[in-house]
Formats: structure tokens, sequence, C-alpha cells
């Protein structure tokens, strides 16, 4: 409801700041259109999916449509309003005077259901054995164990059926003020506020000891705020301007909490003060699923002008990003980012043109200190591991990107572009302490577009990227055989603990492309002036050649088609087809490992 | 993390394979209007999209010739049906119509139907999702 009201009171105040406007002279034009209806739904069996951002609810709705125009001389006034349901509606007011004032206010609301997932898939037992007993790892006196059984994987559902579902309310606003005709000073400012209310469907994972998955209801009460604010001007032949940016996130809902599994061995239930020294945490709620509190804020400068035969723009720009909230040792992260980029294009010749780009950037991040309780492999204090680390961010990074392109006019019916580009990204501490990651990219494209007259276009494009060193997870994807290679740290123990196995692990694995190439041809065809035909076709092919043996790629591939026919004044008619496919090969791991 | 190079029994590493996931999404769409006189306009629409995705049987290699004890002669390593794990295949179908009735300079009515129905031949981590909805709506507009 709070929104409706600052929906209106904005909406008031540019009416006001207009019917004076309006009122000082007499040669208005007006125009106003008002739709009433409304609407019935019947849904039947699953309705979350094909309805997933409607309201599902059997349930007539009334609906309504307003729009109202209004203009005299260089003044202009605009509302623009629609009620669906009671969660999708959408508002907009619009004013302006000549080149002087320009503002608008605008709101609008939608609903995402979401389904529930079952974790159907998360059920599994080692192997089966003996009688069932009382399992006392969970805070459910009806669970059970199978004494002597393998080690098992279960799962809760303690809110079967659950509706989850997201509203989302979106309010905007921006406003510009000319100061000055002399130098052409203007104050902008622009705002936009997102909450988000609802639930949704919050997962947390036990331990190994008890491979235990838990499905539960949050409540969703989110608020992103955002506010611009700068100043744009000329000064002598250059253009000016200097933008503040702030932003916030913060979540108003209640912390989720769960009980997290007494600590015990998985199968006899034996064992728990061992078992309870190596956890984090067991045997009691905790909280989880806990959302930052971000405050952000930025500076950006940029200048525009003449430089020699062609024209220039640069911009400068900070920012630092704070999550307000405090882990547990009180501490909160911050991260700062400074950068620059500057654009610079000129004509080669009557028929051709240079375009050149580079832009710099340097990414910060606060390296904090993670405390964890020791590591213990049995109920002594002798074997004692402390896991007690430094966080290093692989966001601290430099990057640098460039490139230039040339647009020529090869005749009247064609033109053809050429692009070459490099980025540079380095990752600092990166996979290990001083450890510097260099990225590498080289940009190959090639462009041409052929047209003749109305009735004939044709667009093709080649572009190729090569990368070295993309970025590869630091943890490897493989274990090795622990038998030949691991040395124990604690003498007497002939069992291999998980956090051992991380020294194991080997071979790098990414997502990300070292060959990339992209192909797209589109047509349109105008035989006559009734018919329309658009036709096109786009395909992807990359893969890694860095993985050693891991062959993994990707292919995709688009076609479509697109008829548009006005056979007469009567009839008009759109048809077409597209189709999508995409096939990407990767590598499927398992570990060979009892335990 | 020194001491002694111990004989682990229970560990042997790790095995991979190599699988494909092919996602495939055809769409088909034909929507018109017939003016039938200048007061009344008629709309049509019908749009079809049918969506599979597929990962290919995940075939590891025989593991246990590698494994010099029976430790781990209890654990199954064959993953028959792990990739119908990811199996995806939904239809969708809308339907549309609707009409617009001028009558007279400022009064339009208008009324229109529409049928959407999703089949869910596999199910997902969500379970079966597939549903209908049928919608009408009408409405009178009045500019001025």
């Amino acid at each position: 409801m709070r929104i409706v009201v600052n929906l209106m009171i904005a909406g008031l105040l540019l009416v006001m700041a207009a019917q004076p406007v309006m009122a000082q002279e007499t040669a208005a034009e007006y125009s106003h259109s008002l739709w009433i209806g409304g609407h019935y739904t019947d849904f039947k069996d699953y309705a979350k999916k094909v309805g997933e951002y409607r309201l599902v609810t059997d349930d007539p709705w009334p609906e309504f449509k307003i729009l109202f125009n209004a203009i005299k001389g260089n003044r202009t006034f605009t509302f623009d309003g629609y009620f669906f349901d009671k969660y999708n509606a959408a508002a907009a007011v619009e004013g302006a005077v000549g080149d002087r004032f320009s503002g608008s206010v605008g709101y609008r609301s939608m609903v995402h259901n979401k389904g529930q997932d079952l974790l159907e898939n998360l059920a599994a037992q080692e192997y089966k054995g003996g009688p069932l007993a009382p399992d006392t790892s969970t805070a459910d006196p009806g669970d059970t164990i199978e004494l002597g059984a393998g080690k098992y994987l279960t799962h809760d559902i303690t809110d079967p059926g659950a509706n989850y579902r997201e509203k989302r309310h979106e309010i905007n606003s921006d406003f510009s003020l000319l100061l000055s005709h002399k130098s052409n000073l203007r104050l902008v400012a622009a705002h936009r506020t997102i909450i988000e209310k609802g639930s949704e469907q919050k997962l947390s994972a036990m331990h190994c000891f008890s491979c235990h998955v838990t499905s539960e209801t949050a409540k969703i009460d989110r608020q992103t705020h955002q506010l611009q604010a700068g100043l744009e001007g000329e000064v002598s032949k250059y253009d000016f301007g200097y933008m503040f940016g702030y932003r916030t996130f913060e979540s108003n809902s209640p912390d989720n909490q769960i009980f997290f599994d007494t600590a015990m061995h998985p199968v006899f239930g034996t064992a728990r003060t061992e078992f309870g020294s190596r956890e984090i945490y067991q045997g009691e709620v905790i909280n989880y699923g806990i959302l930052p509190e971000t405050e952000k804020m930025s500076h950006k400068v940029k200048f525009k002008g003449d430089l020699g035969k062609g024209r220039f723009a640069a911009a400068f720009t900070y920012s630092t990003v704070e999550n307000k909230k405090e882990n547990f040792a009180g501490v909160t992260l911050k991260s700062e980012a400074y950068g620059g980029s500057l654009n610079y294009a000129m004509s080669l010749s009557k028929r051709a043109r240079l375009i050149a780009k580079i832009a710099g950037n340097r990414i910060k991040n606060d390296n904090p200190f993670v405390d964890l309780p020791n590591f213990r492999v049995d109920t002594s204090e002798d074997h004692r591991t402390d896991f007690d680390f430094v966080r290093y961010s692989s966001l601290d990074r430099k990057e640098v990107d460039a490139s230039a392109e040339v647009v020529a006019r090869l005749n009247r019916k064609t033109t053809l572009s050429v692009l070459a580009g490099y980025d540079y990204t380095m990752r600092y501490d990166y996979p290990e302490l001083e450890d510097e990651y260099t990225t590498k990219k080289m940009i190959g494209q090639i462009k041409m577009k052929y047209r003749e007259g109305m009735r004939f276009t044709l667009r093709g494009k080649y572009r190729f990227e090569k990368t070295s060193d993309p970025f590869t997870s630091g943890r490897g994807l493989f274990e090795a055989r622990g038998r030949e290679e691991l040395q124990i740290p604690h003498p007497g123990f002939r069992f291999v603990f998980y956090y051992e196995r991380e020294n194991l692990r080997y071979q790098d694995i990414t997502t990300v492309p070292t060959d990339r190439h992209e192909f797209e041809l589109k047509s349109t065809l105008r035989p006559t002036s009734k018919v329309n035909v658009m036709l096109g076709f786009k395909t992807v092919y990359d893969k890694n050649g860095d993985l050693d043996s891991l062959d993994v790629k990707n292919l995709s591939f688009q076609p479509n088609l697109n008829v548009t026919l006005t056979p007469n004044e009567k009839w008009s008619m759109v048809t077409g087809y597209t189709f999508n496919y995409n096939k990407s090969r990767g590598p499927v791991t398992i570990a060979l490992f009892d335990g | 993390m020194a001491g002694d190079t111990t004989l682990l029994q229970e560990h042997y590493g790790s095995a991979y394979t190599m699988a494909d996931y092919t996602s495939q999404a055809h769409n088909v769409y034909l929507t018109g209007s017939f003016m039938a006189t200048p007061k009344l306009n008629f709309t049509g629409s019908i749009n079809y999209n049918m969506s599979k995705g597929e990962l290919d049987p995940v075939v590891m290699p025989d593991v246990r010739a590698e494994l010099t004890t029976d430790t781990l002669a209890h654990q199954d390593f064959t993953f028959d049906e792990m990739h119908t794990y990811s199996d995806l295949e939904y239809g969708y179908l809308q339907l549309g119509l609707g009409l617009e009735y001028k009558v007279g300079p400022r009064f339009t009515i208008s009324a229109s139907a529409d049928y959407a129905d999703m089949k869910d031949e596999t199910g997902y981590v969500y379970g079966i999702e597939g549903g209908s909805y049928f919608m009408i709506r009408s409405g009178v507009r009045i500019d001025f």
C-alpha cells in the first residue's frame, strides 16, 4: 500500500507541476481513453508452470486501462495505467516542458510462482544391512537407521506442497532540469526501487556424517534502492558530465534456522565426540542462507569532444562496495574498483572510418581472516589441525580491453567492417598466494552488409576468439590414487580424512573455451510490398584444448524463418519457425573411496 | 603435512568418462488479424513449442580392474539410470482468439479467449509440471 501512496504522491506532484502550465494557455489538446473489463481463468492440473507469472486462481478479476494525454505548446503530460489483477499492474506518469524540464515516475508489479524441488533424487544407500534402530542424529524421534547398513543419503521436506511465490514491485523515476542555456548545464537524476516479497524454498545440507538434505519455507522481504544524480554540460567544444551513484540491498526477512544434525558414526550412531570434533556445527540450531546487506557508491566523470581529425569520449570511474552485515567474527567485507575508458573515432577516407577503444579496470577486495575450530582426528588433544585461513579473492584483478575496427563502404551496396581486439585479465593471489594468473584473449571479427534497395538485405558476421589460460578452478577435478601419493599427517591412522583428499586433486577444468567460432547470416527479402521474408542462421562452436585428454566442446545452431503477409487491407498474418540446437561435451567424474 | 607414507586401502582416486548433453527446441507460430468490416476486427494466434534435453548414457570404465582389494566390492559403479535424471521433454501449446467491435465513435467492445496447455513427459526435480488454463476476457473502451 505504501508503494501505491508514494506513487500517487509522485504522480500528483507531476500533475501539479503540469496543471499551471496547462492553465496558462487555452489551445490545449487532450486525448483520453478508458478500458473497463475483466477476466476469468480456469486452471487445471499443475498450474504453476503454465501460469508461472500469473495469479493462479480461478477467481474472476476486474481489469482496467487508463490513458491520458495532454499537449499544449511545448508542454506534454501523459498518464498510462493498467490493472490486470492484484499482483500484475503498471502505471507511468511523464511530463516535459520544452527542453527545460522532463520527468517521469513509473510503477510495475508482477508475480513469479516457483516450484518445489521434491529432492527425490537425494535418496540412496550404499548397501542394505541389518535391523532398524532409532536415528538419534535428527530432531525427529520417528526417524530410523538400518544397523550394519552402508552409509546413506536422505532428505526431509518439512513443507510438503508449499506454495512458493515471489511478488515484485518496481518504482522508477527520472528527472532532467536545464539550469543554463549558455553552457547547456543540466541536472539529471534517476531512481529505482525494487521490492520483493513472498516465500521461497531453502535447502540446507548436513555434513557427511549424515548426508542429510532438508527443505523448508523461507520468507522473502528484500529491498533494492538505486539513486543516480549528476551534472552535464558543455565547456568550450567539450561535453562533460559527473554522475554519483548509490545503491543498497537489504533483506528484512527473519534469519532462516535449522537444526544441524548431531555428528556420529554414519552407520552405527557411535563415536559422537570423535565425529563432533571434526565439525564446525553439529547438534545445534544455526542460522543459514543469510543474505548480504550491501551498499555501493560510485563516481563517474566523462568527457567528449573533437580531437585531431576525429572525436573522442573518455570516462573515469571509482566505486566501493561494502557488505555491511557482519560475519560471525564481527567483520564486514569491502571492495573497491577504479578504471577508465577511451573511445576514438575518425575518418580514414571518404569511405572508411576507424573506431578505437581501450578500457582498464582494477578491482581490490578485502582479505578476511576466517577463524575455524581446530579439527581433530580423535578425542585426544594430540592430533589437531588448524584450518584458520585468510580468504583471498580471485576477483582481485587488473583488466585491460582494447579493440580497433575499420568500417569501409566498398561500393553503393556493400559495407565491410574488420575488427581486431585484445583482452587482458590478471588475477592476483590465484590459485595460490603471491601467484598471478593471467588470461589473454585475441579477437578477430569481420562483418559484411549487402543491400539492394528496399528489396533485399544480407548481413554476415564471423567472429573468432583465441584465449590463452582461461580461468580454471584452482581445485582439480580428479583425485590421484592416494595409496601411492598421500602422506599421512597423523601417524598411526590408516584412514584418509576428507580434507586430506584436497592434496590429491589434479586436472584443470573450466567451462571457458580456448577457441570460439561464431558465424551468423541474416537476410531480408521483400519481393512485393505485401510480403516480407526474414531468414537467418547462427552457429557457435567452441572447445578447450588445454585440458589434457578432456575433449570439452560445445556446438549450437539456430536457424529461423519469419514471413509477414498483408495480402489486402483486411488481412494481415505473421508466421515463422525457429529451431535451437545445443550440444555440450564434458566429463562425469566419481571418487573411488570408502569412507 | 609431514608423516609416514601409509598404505591406504580404501582410496583409489577417481574415474571419469565423457558424456554429451543435447537440447533441442522447436517453435512455430502463426498470428493474424482480419478486419471483417470497418467496425469489426478479428485476431487469432497459434504458438507451439517443443523442447527436449537429454544426457547420453554414462558409461564408466571398468574400475574393478583397478581395485587390488575387495574394500569397495559392495559399491556399485554402474550408472544405468543416472543420465535419465537430466531428461526434459516439454510441449507447450498456446491458442488465442479475439474480436473488437466499434459500437460508436467513442465506444468499442472487445472479447477474447486464450488457451494454454503444457505437457511434461518426463518431469524434473519439481515432478510432472503439466497443466493448462483457459481464460476469457471482455471489456469496453471509451475514448473521450
